[in-house]
């Protein structure tokens, strides 16, 4: 193997791999980047076997060929290498590394102990633009929940139908749901649950222009672009029912400006600093009043102008909860809707720009 | 027996101090004789010694006091007509007349000692005072004076009883063998010493040296050179006209099974069951079922409030408000455990501010002699701020809160180990901090704040859940459920055999609602070595819940959650103790760290 890059190209590759480099490892040849130079392209692919990413980036190919080398190392190296073409050959398990005067032999595995990559077939792909996913990822993956024992709500649901596709995330207490339509539309459709932390990978590797195929086999998932690849395992198992969750005969109705009301939520939230967090929601013709008393430590009042001519209702949630949601809407006017103190209140851009709901389970009000 | 004592003239120009108490006064005392065996002649004998002012004590002890039993000391000293007055039954100088009697703060007072000890024995007293002419040498058998003589001596006095019980031959077989005579004294020497921190006790036995306890030492170093090193935390609480000083063990090394424990009252030993148990309840959770801390408290209370006269040995006493001050005592010893000095150690604990002040000295029958001090305890200041010049002016709370963590002080950097522990550095070295413990001790308080004060906060579920249940679990919901309710549990029966669960705590972010409600269930219905350490149905629904509910061991924290888990544990009111009894926190002082690595 034999190839020569530029600096910037080997530091850009060597980061987008090294988010799957585990930091501790049982296994030695996870902490190595895998190393394919052929047909004048070079690949690097990382991986912690529950997921993997592969980039391409272009090098000059002399000797095609394929090593392992120390990822976080090389990573390291690369950023301290002068301004000038890099020049990377292998010797048997041996890499060097050579870069005007510079000259580094780093020691390798054989390419036979990386694990072999998930095998995803691309042939009946989901077409989504990087901007989609974008917008999927960011709006959802804030609602899963971080409690181990339910590894279904630990992940995303992501429903690829023919029409649209929709991501969901909840913990049982609040809920984000998402949809984006299908451009092509589908062919067959499928319910994934998917790794939070896969998906913002994947959002992060791959830019918003970029045009990307989705395919699933077996128990893993792909994404690919052009010049990068990312693979995650699926959680396996059945999403709870969240469409007959999600209220339909919510008749109060309040709007309000998204930045004022996190900006209040996110006041409130300093002084509800105990679990549960505990904000009370006083809704009000045309006033919001939010209120918290946190023993101990004191009390917080605000109140912020909304829409609302219904009969005044008070609610309470769980400051965290609200912020993550309010904050996550687009900017402009909020929609509340809810029917009782102890139902679920849906929450949405109130000019529907985007196909988002969210709901939040109160807590008690005494 | 005569009541009227030998009244010489005057000598040397001081007024005679001792006085022949009235009859009626006389009567109103507990009858009893004093003198049942040699503990008992060594506890008159060195009372006097103390109420005449003795900076040292020397007690010396031959065949388990059956031979002999000689009390020195350098106290004031007697004038001649004040020996031969005292050993006349009921002279004393501390009573003038009945109403006298309710405000007793001297320790002996009956004016039985002498002339009782002189009935039984042959005893010589020789004294001297400051100043005066020469000293005097009284020698008396079976209660008949023999001589008085001169004798050349420094100020003080020296009792020296020999064949005692010599004319009650049934008493004296009444005696226990010389090793369990001995040690009867050497209790009654050890409880006078605890009191008198201020004065030298020297026990001697056949020539051989049993203690030697230096003048000026603080409690626990004296608690120390009695016994051993017991890792004392100093109490000091007041309320009132009631105060409590002393020192309890810390918790962490208190053990099941014996303990020592001496109780005072004004100065004065006694023993009671009630105030024992109650300074036992002031460590509830702080140590495991079962397992008692050592306890020196030393009550004052006005004298109107406490009757030391319903014992003859005056070894109990009787409070007016014997419920007040079981409270006292128990809400005294919790406080002192919520301070940093209560927390675990490994090694030697960092040095404790135990700092008891000197009692001043009187002359025999000043008030308040005897009255523990205050146990003046510096804020100690767990942490580490960046101005440590600084500290005076912020160390505004008065509370314990204070003392381990002010919330103006920065946190220090939080690193978690293992998953379970969480390691932060102090002012005087690190802290280790269980975080399951932690999280009991700050859920445990917080629910249990949320009983008294009524509302629950339950977080009410998307996708309630049900549980299935044994009858016996059954019966604990229906019997608890407003308890439930409170903590955040919304449940209610569901078919025969199961529960629906419609709402639950949230108290962090790793919370499996589904797997604390089944053990604490079950935990409720078939009970636990914690639930048998529970008052009440309140304690065991709050105790299981914490329990339950806190975050595991093996549970990975973001800083922010270690951060908040910190924050929250320092706002507790007992933050170095968990709900089982074990400890939240352990600290490892830089001493034993240099200790460790040999650096001096």
């Amino acid at each position: 193997m034999n190839f020569t890059i530029t600096r910037e190209n080997l530091v850009k590759g060597l980061s987008a791999v090294s988010a799957s480099i585990p930091a501790k490892t049982s296994l030695p040849v996870l902490s190595n980047v895998l190393l394919e130079a052929d047909d004048g392209e070079l690949w690097l692919t990382g991986t912690d076997l529950d997921l993997t990413v592969r980039i391409k980036v272009p090098a000059e190919v002399k000797e095609s060929g394929t090593i392992t080398a120390p990822g976080k190392k090389l990573q390291e190296l690369a950023r301290e290498l002068p301004e000038h073409p890099v020049t990377i050959s292998a010797t048997g398990h041996q890499l060097e590394v050579q870069c005007g005067w510079s000259h580094f032999k780093l020691n390798g595995l054989p390419k036979e102990e990386f694990p072999s990559l998930p095998e995803v077939e691309f042939e009946d792909a989901w077409q989504i633009t990087g901007k989609a996913l974008a917008e999927l990822v960011r709006r959802t993956t804030f609602a899963v929940s971080t409690e181990e024992s339910r590894p279904i709500l630990n992940g995303v649901l992501w429903e690829l139908k023919r029409e649209n596709m929709v991501m969901v995330a909840t913990n049982g207490h609040r809920l984000a749901r998402v949809s984006v339509v299908a451009d092509p539309p589908t062919e067959a459709s499928e319910s994934l649950i998917v790794s939070p932390a896969a998906l913002q990978q994947a959002q992060g590797l791959f830019g918003e222009s970029s045009e990307l195929a989705v395919a699933k086999s077996g128990n893993h998932l792909g994404f690919r672009s052009e010049d990068a690849e990312v693979y995650t395992r699926l959680i396996e198992g059945k999403y709870p029912n969240y469409e007959q969750v999600i209220p339909k005969d919510n008749d109060k109705v309040a709007t309000i400006d998204q930045q004022m009301m996190v900006a209040a939520v996110r006041r409130m939230a300093v002084v509800a600093s105990d679990p549960p967090h505990r904000t009370r929601l006083a809704f009000e013709p045309n006033r919001l009043r939010l209120d918290v008393t946190t023993p101990d430590l004191g009390e917080a009042a605000d109140e912020v102008e909304m829409d609302y001519d219904n009969a005044a209702e008070q609610i309470g949630f769980n400051a965290n909860y609200l912020l993550e949601v309010v904050g996550n809407m687009p900017k402009g006017e909020v929609r509340f809707s809810f029917k009782t103190a102890e139902r679920a209140t849906v929450i949405e851009p109130a000019d529907k720009s985007v196909d988002y709901l969210c709901l939040i389970m109160p807590l008690r009000l005494e | 027996m005569t009541r009227t004592g030998p009244n010489g003239p005057g000598r040397s120009g001081a007024r005679p101090r001792v006085r022949v108490l009235p009859d009626h006064v006389a009567n109103q005392i507990a009858a009893g004789e004093v003198v049942e065996r040699p503990a008992s002649v060594v506890k008159e004998l060195v009372e006097n010694a103390l109420d005449a002012g003795a900076q040292a004590i020397r007690v010396l002890l031959e065949q388990g006091g059956k031979g002999r039993i000689r009390v020195a000391d350098d106290g004031c000293g007697m004038m001649r007509q004040d020996v031969l007055a005292s050993l006349d039954r009921h002279a004393t100088s501390k009573i003038r007349d009945a109403k006298d009697l309710q405000e007793i703060r001297t320790l002996g007072f009956r004016g039985e000692a002498l002339p009782s000890i002189a009935a039984v024995s042959r005893i010589v007293v020789e004294t001297a005072v400051e100043g005066g002419d020469a000293g005097t040498r009284v020698r008396a058998l079976a209660g008949r004076i023999q001589s008085v003589e001169d004798a050349a001596r420094r100020r003080g006095t020296t009792v020296d009883v020999r064949n005692l019980f010599l004319n009650t031959p049934v008493r004296a077989r009444f005696l226990r063998n010389v090793a369990l005579e001995t040690r009867a004294v050497a209790e009654v020497l050890h409880a006078l010493a605890l009191a008198h921190l201020d004065v030298r006790f020297v026990f001697e036995t056949n020539g051989r040296f049993h203690l030697d306890l230096l003048a000026g030492r603080r409690l626990e170093e004296r608690v120390g050179e009695i016994w051993e090193d017991a890792s004392l935390i100093p109490v000091s609480a007041r309320e009132g006209g009631m105060r409590l000083d002393g020192a309890v063990q810390r918790p962490d090394n208190a053990r099941s099974g014996f303990r020592r424990a001496q109780l005072f009252v004004n100065g004065r030993p006694f023993r009671d069951g009630r105030i024992l148990a109650a300074g036992d309840r002031g460590y509830r959770t702080t140590v495991p079922e079962g397992v008692r801390g050592w306890l020196f408290l030393f009550l004052t209370v006005p004298p109107d409030q406490v009757d030391v006269n319903v014992h003859p040995g005056k070894a109990e006493v009787r409070f007016r408000d014997s419920a007040g001050v079981e409270d006292f005592v128990e809400a005294s010893v919790r406080k002192a455990l919520e301070g940093v000095d209560s927390a675990a150690t490994w090694g030697k604990p960092p040095p404790v501010q135990m700092v008891r002040e000197r009692p001043p000295d009187g002359d025999g029958d000043g008030d308040g002699r005897n009255a523990p001090a205050a146990a003046d305890r510096s804020q100690i200041r767990l942490f580490r701020t960046p101005d440590d010049a600084q500290e005076a002016h912020d160390a505004t709370p008065a509370d314990h809160a204070a003392d381990a963590f002010s919330p103006q002080a920065p946190r220090p950097a939080l690193l978690q180990v293992h998953n379970s522990f969480i390691l932060a550095e102090t002012r005087d070295g690190v802290i280790i901090i269980d975080q399951h413990a932690a999280h009991e001790r700050i859920l445990y308080e917080r629910i249990t704040a949320r009983f008294e004060a009524g509302g629950g906060e339950g977080q009410r579920l998307l996708f309630p859940f049900t549980v299935r249940l044994t009858s016996a679990e059954l019966d604990v919901v229906r019997s608890a459920s407003e308890l439930l309710a409170k903590t955040g549990f919304d449940v209610e029966p569901f078919g025969a055999h199961a529960l629906l669960v419609q709402a639950v705590p949230s108290p962090h972010p790793h919370f499996d609602a589904e797997r604390c409600i089944r053990e604490m269930l079950r935990e409720l219905a078939e009970g636990s070595d914690l639930m048998r350490a529970a008052r009440n149905q309140n304690e065991r629904v709050a105790m299981s819940y914490a329990c339950k509910g806190a975050i595991k061991a093996g549970q990975k924290l973001s800083e922010e959650e270690m951060q908040d888990l910190f924050d929250q544990l320092f706002a507790t009111d007992l933050p170095y103790h968990d709900v089982h009894g074990r400890p939240t926190v352990v600290r490892l002082g830089l001493d034993e760290l240099r200790r460790k690595f040999r650096r001096s």
